[in-house]
């Protein structure tokens, strides 16, 4: 879990992938050839014990949400948009890290705010980062617009679970890092891709140059297994295994390779469950229509409270969600898949 | 990290909230080689003798805002009820530590934004839910009473300002401690009595009691004010880095706040004032009613976020309210031996 630890503690927004990338060249150079794209995609052959018949792809995205700055008051403030899907709940109060300093995000005090403000949520606008500079050409010393933030946010247990910013995906780029280094049976292709959380940017590309028979994508994604949520909206549970997904808001997946994923699982006796609500998408969405088409499959860790700085899962599912992903690379490679 | 700012790191890495938490033993290291300390209810009070019959009482709250268990479910998901003034909206995804049979991490849940019916409304306490990761075993670790309180760790902010959750008001009860420093090895004429009172944030009980089991003439409260801010006029605040806030208003002693603000200039020290029209929201409002009546002024630390877990201070702030009260302190202290 140190691995994953050091993983999801770097800070790499999307567009400024450089901390993760970096980090995980370190550790996959000596089992891997590898080309940087020029998105700064990482393409890396994995060379097998035996050449593949079919050429998979394996990706992982070295993106998380963060926040860009925009523009800096008067005051010395940071004014910042998102960079992907945060609500704006999470960021209230918050703390943040950007270039190496620590900054918070302001929240008018609850004695202040009339009735009207209590019963609606601020807008992004309203909002800025505190780096403690008390006017504007102190803060121009230490920031420039354009730079990024992403939350100051520990890697910790929570009870028999684990919690951190950036799970997603840091956990897909861990499970590769781990496939890559533990001596797979066949070749394949291993993508980090970058820019997944603002429209699937790297994968686009990162397709297109591999050209792939088969892909599978490793995320992470949303579990809403927790107290208040009606049952049949839970989309899956945290500690119940690997995710396998039918459709999500950008893919309908390949009925046949689901079927098979999950009759894999069952075989090689990995714990596994199906996504039942429709909600999110990855990577998938980009290699699937790439070129003439690629049989793509998903397989996510469940992950409480995804894109805020306290992601919450299971290090069993984890474990899951790379067992199932050797096993089906095996069954692709291999063309005995279908 | 020196002198003020390292108490002022482990006051707020403590906690205090209805009688439970490390903060009093904190308080009680830093200030023990300076004062004679006892307990008295839920709060700290440390005596420095002085030689004649007279007592100034020195008031810092040293509670925080927080929440209480009100149901622990078969999942591990725990329900609050607020302890203190607390906006919901910020909650979602916010980490807490759950004060139980041993200290359980928590983090605040509810519906996802993608699943919510209604997208205009805000989510209310009883709409959101503690996450431990104990699943069944929760119920056996937490009990429904359990206090729980932020967790965010103690942070500096640029050169002279600091951010950590609980500021509100481990500032006013290190500006305190940093007066008491400043009195050490002072002959003083009068006695000051530093009470580090419990129950601020929720009715003032610990001011109430102790101000009327401790005998004081004349006292001074500190507290935070709100700071400049985004959103916050420059009307409704002070400006962090322009030093304490000496509070006027109807209800605080005219003399005290003379006497203040005539010890911020004998020193040259920067001080803002803050003026309001009748009660100070702070622990002043109890202190002047007790018994026949205690005159009391108030200073107040500028800070922004009030009542998050991201609150803000100016470092040099703290120093010059410790710096006014000790010499308000030597003024009253001339004053009394005048009077004999």
């Amino acid at each position: 879990m140190k691995e994953l630890k050091n993983l999801c503690e770097l800070g790499a927004v999307s567009g400024r992938e450089d901390a993760v990338r970096e980090y995980i060249i370190e550790k996959i150079k000596d089992n891997s050839e590898i080309k940087i794209d020029p998105l700064g995609n990482i393409i890396a052959f994995v060379k097998g014990r035996k050449a593949a018949d079919k050429i998979v792809m394996v990706d992982a995205h070295m993106d998380e949400v963060g926040l860009i700055i925009t523009s800096i008051t008067d005051n010395g403030m940071l004014k910042f948009t998102t960079v992907g899907g945060i609500d704006i709940s999470v960021l209230l109060s918050r703390r943040v890290i950007i270039n190496g300093m620590v900054g918070v995000i302001c929240q008018k005090p609850v004695h202040l705010l009339s009735n009207d403000e209590k019963e609606k949520m601020p807008t992004i606008d309203s909002l800025c980062i505190d780096i403690g500079a008390s006017d504007r050409s102190t803060a121009e010393k230490k920031v420039n617009v354009g730079d990024v933030a992403f939350f100051d946010s520990s890697f910790e247990n929570l009870g028999e679970l684990i919690i951190s910013k950036a799970l997603d995906d840091r956990i897909g780029c861990w499970a590769l890092i781990d496939i890559i280094n533990s001596k797979p049976q066949y070749d394949f292709y291993a993508t980090f891709t970058v820019g997944e959380e603002v429209g699937l940017i790297g994968a686009k590309t990162a397709a297109y140059t591999v050209n792939p028979d088969y892909a599978v994508v490793i995320e992470a994604t949303t579990a809403a297994d927790i107290a208040g949520v009606e049952a049949d909206k839970k989309v899956c549970f945290v500690d119940k295994g690997a995710v396998l997904s039918f459709m999500d808001r950008a893919t309908l997946y390949d009925k046949t390779l689901f079927e098979k994923a999950k009759k894999i699982a069952i075989e090689e006796n990995i714990k596994y469950q199906v996504k039942f609500v429709v909600a999110g998408g990855n990577n998938a969405g980009a290699i699937h229509q790439s070129r003439g088409g690629v049989k793509t499959v998903a397989v996510s860790v469940p992950c409480r409270y995804i894109h805020s700085p306290s992601c919450v899962a299971s290090f069993n599912d984890i474990k899951a969600v790379r067992d199932l992903c050797v096993k089906l690379i095996e069954k692709m490679a291999s063309g005995e898949i279908e | 990290m020196e002198g003020i700012k390292q108490i002022l790191k482990e006051l707020c890495e403590a906690d205090c909230i209805g009688g439970i938490g490390d903060a009093l033993e904190v308080a009680k290291k830093h200030i023990s080689s300076f004062a004679k300390i006892k307990l008295s209810g839920n709060s700290l009070v440390a005596e420095i003798k002085g030689k004649k019959d007279y007592t100034i009482m020195l008031d810092a709250h040293i509670d925080e805002i927080g929440m209480m268990v009100t149901n622990i479910d078969d999942n591990g998901f725990v329900s609050v009820a607020a302890a203190g003034g607390i906006d919901s909206r910020m909650l979602m995804a916010m980490k807490v530590k759950i004060h139980a049979k041993s200290i359980v991490k928590g983090v605040f849940c509810s519906v996802p934004p993608h699943l919510r019916q209604n997208e205009i409304g805000v989510l209310k306490l009883d709409e959101l839910y503690i996450d431990t990761g104990l699943g069944k075993a929760a119920k056996h670790i937490i009990s429904v009473g359990d206090r729980v309180t932020f967790e965010q760790n103690f942070a500096e902010l640029g050169e002279n300002y600091v951010t950590a959750k609980a500021l509100d008001n481990r500032s006013g009860v290190a500006a305190l401690i940093r007066c008491a420093q400043l009195l050490q090895n002072k002959e003083l004429n009068c006695n000051v009595i530093l009470l580090f009172s419990d129950m601020e944030e929720i009715g003032g009980s610990g001011v109430k009691t102790e101000s009327f089991t401790l005998n004081s003439q004349c006292a001074v409260s500190v507290d935070v004010s709100f700071g400049n801010q985004q959103g916050v006029s420059n009307d409704e605040c002070g400006i962090l880095g322009k030093g304490a806030m000496i509070g006027i208003s109807p209800i605080l002693s005219k003399d005290i706040t003379e006497q203040l603000k005539k010890a911020a200039n004998l020193i040259g020290t920067n001080y803002q004032t803050e003026v309001m029209g009748g009660k100070t929201a702070t622990n002043a409002d109890h202190i002047t009613v007790t018994k026949s009546g205690i005159p009391c002024g108030l200073l107040s630390i500028p800070l922004r976020n009030m009542h998050t877990p991201a609150e803000v201070v100016c470092i040099d702030d703290i120093e010059s309210t410790a710096l006014i009260l000790a010499e308000f302190i030597k003024i009253k202290s001339e004053e009394i031996y005048e009077r004999a």
